[in-house]
C-alpha cells in the first residue's frame, strides 16, 4: 500500500522551506535568523518549524534592529558560515541598506576576490491586499540596480524549492524576494498557481536562466513574479481570440537571462514587458534595452511597459489596482502591439 | 475507514467554523500515513492536516469551503 512519494503538491511557502529544512540537514553551517522567523515561523510562513526541528542556536529571532542582524550575517558569512538572513518586508531596506549594497556587495570584490559572503538575503515583496505605501513594493530593480547581489525571484513552488536551495549553496550574496501573492497563503487571495507538483528530492534551478512559462508565436511577455500568473490568466484567455502569447519568466534578475529574451522576440518580434516595481529606471526598461542594443529591427512594433507608474502604492483597493500591472492591463497591452 | 478531521484551533471559538483552504492531494488519491494532505484556517490560524492512515482517500469538503472544527471532512479507505 504504501509507497514512497517521488513528488507532491505544495504551497510555495513550504517548498521554500522545504529547501532551507534539507539544506540545514545537510550543512551545519546553515543558519536562519531574522524578526519572527523562530516560533511564529515567519510572517509569510517562510520558515515554519526550522525552530523546532534545529533549535535555537540554528535559528535566531532577532530583535527589530536590521542594521545589526544583517551586518551579523555579513560577518558570519564572511567567517565561514552560510546565513539565510530575513528582512521581513523589502520596504524596510531604508534602514540597513548600507550593511547590504556597502559590505555584503562589495567584500568579494574589495578583498580582490579573496572572501566570500555565502549570505542569502530573503524578502517579502509585493501588493495587492490593501497594506499600503510602505508594505506593498517590489523593489527588485533597487537590488538588481546596485552590484554584488543576485537577485532571485521565484513565481511558482517548483522554482521556489530549486533557487533557494542554489542559493543558499551560491557562494555569492543572492537575494531572495518571495511575493506574498505566489506563496499560497490560506489568509491571502486564493492563487491556483501558489500550489504545485514539487520533487521530495533536492535539486538546484540555476540562477539566471529564465524559463518559458507558455510557448507561443504572436507576441512576447517578458515578467517575473506573480506577474507571470496574470500573463498566463491573459494568455490563455487570448488563445480564444486567436491571439499566441509566449509568456517568459525571467526567475532571476540578476544574472537577467538576456539571451532567452532575444531568442523569444526573435521569433515573435513582439514585446510587452511585466512588472510590478516602478516604471522608470527599472526592470523593464533593462529588458527593453537587451533587445534594442542588440538588434533593433527584431521588433516589428514599439514594446509596451505594463508596470506601477512613478507613484507610491495606495492603500484604496480600487487606486492599488488602478496602479498594478492587473490582468486588465496586460490583455490592453498586448492587443495594442499586435497588427490592428 | 478512517476519518480525517478538521482540526480544533480555537479555544476561545471551539464551535467557530473554518474553511478547508487547500487540498494538496485529489480525491481518489492514494495516501501514505502522516502524508501532508490539506491546509485550514479558522479566522488567521491555519493548521496542516496529515493522512491519519494509509489508504485511498474520498473527500468530502471541496477546497475554499466551510467546516466546523472537528468535522470530517475526508475519509481514508
Amino acid at each position: 500500500m504504501t509507497a514512497t512519494l517521488t513528488s507532491r503538491r505544495l504551497t510555495t511557502a513550504k517548498a521554500i522551506v522545504e529547501a532551507i529544512g534539507d539544506e540545514m540537514a545537510a550543512d551545519p553551517n546553515v543558519i536562519v535568523l531574522g524578526e519572527d522567523v523562530g516560533a511564529y515561523g515567519g510572517i509569510f510562513s517562510s520558515t515554519t518549524g526550522l525552530l523546532e526541528r534545529f533549535g535555537p542556536t540554528r535559528v535566531l529571532d532577532t530583535p527589530i534592529s536590521e542594521t545589526a542582524f544583517i551586518g551579523l550575517a555579513t560577518g558570519a558569512a564572511v567567517e565561514g558560515l552560510r546565513p539565510i538572513v530575513e528582512l521581513m518586508f523589502v520596504d524596510f531596506m531604508g534602514v540597513c541598506l548600507d550593511q547590504i549594497y556597502n559590505h555584503m556587495a562589495k567584500i568579494h570584490f574589495e578583498s580582490g576576490g579573496n572572501v566570500t559572503v555565502p549570505v542569502v538575503l530573503t524578502t517579502a515583496v509585493g501588493g495587492g491586499y490593501s497594506d499600503g505605501a510602505q508594505h506593498s513594493q517590489c523593489l527588485w530593480g533597487t537590488f538588481a540596480h546596485l552590484p554584488g547581489l543576485k537577485v532571485v525571484v521565484p513565481s511558482n513552488p517548483y522554482d521556489a524549492k530549486g533557487l533557494m536551495t542554489a542559493a543558499i549553496r551560491d557562494d555569492n550574496p543572492v537575494v531572495y524576494m518571495f511575493h506574498k501573492g505566489v506563496l499560497g497563503l490560506p489568509w491571502m487571495a486564493k492563487n491556483r498557481r501558489s500550489t504545485g507538483e514539487v520533487p521530495t528530492d533536492s535539486y538546484q534551478v540555476e540562477i539566471g536562466k529564465a524559463s518559458v512559462a507558455r510557448r507561443g508565436t504572436d507576441v512576447t511577455v517578458v515578467t517575473i513574479s506573480l506577474s507571470v500568473h496574470h500573463a498566463l490568466d491573459v494568455a490563455e484567455r487570448l488563445e480564444a481570440d486567436g491571439i499566441s502569447v509566449e509568456v517568459i519568466d525571467l526567475r532571476s534578475l540578476v544574472p537577467l537571462d538576456r539571451a532567452a529574451i532575444r531568442e523569444s522576440v526573435a521569433r515573435t518580434g513582439r514585446l510587452v514587458v511585466v512588472d510590478e516595481d516602478y516604471l522608470s529606471y527599472g526592470m523593464s526598461g533593462e529588458v527593453i534595452a537587451s533587445v534594442v542594443e542588440h538588434d533593433p529591427r527584431m521588433l516589428t512594433r514599439a514594446p509596451i511597459r505594463v508596470a506601477v507608474p512613478d507613484v507610491p502604492i495606495p492603500y484604496a483597493r480600487e487606486l492599488e489596482y488602478a496602479v498594478l500591472p492587473t490582468t486588465a492591463r496586460i490583455e490592453a497591452a498586448i492587443r495594442e502591439v499586435m497588427p490592428q | 475507514m478512517t476519518d480525517v478531521l478538521f482540526p480544533r484551533l480555537s479555544d476561545q471559538d471551539p464551535d467557530g467554523e473554518g474553511v478547508v483552504a487547500t487540498w494538496f492531494v485529489d480525491d481518489g488519491a492514494t495516501l501514505t500515513v502522516g502524508q501532508l494532505i490539506a491546509e485550514v484556517a479558522v479566522d488567521k490560524v491555519d493548521a496542516e492536516v496529515f493522512a491519519p492512515a494509509d489508504g485511498v482517500l474520498s473527500i468530502f469538503v471541496a477546497e475554499g469551503r466551510a467546516a466546523a472544527q472537528g468535522s470530517v471532512i475526508g475519509t481514508i479507505a
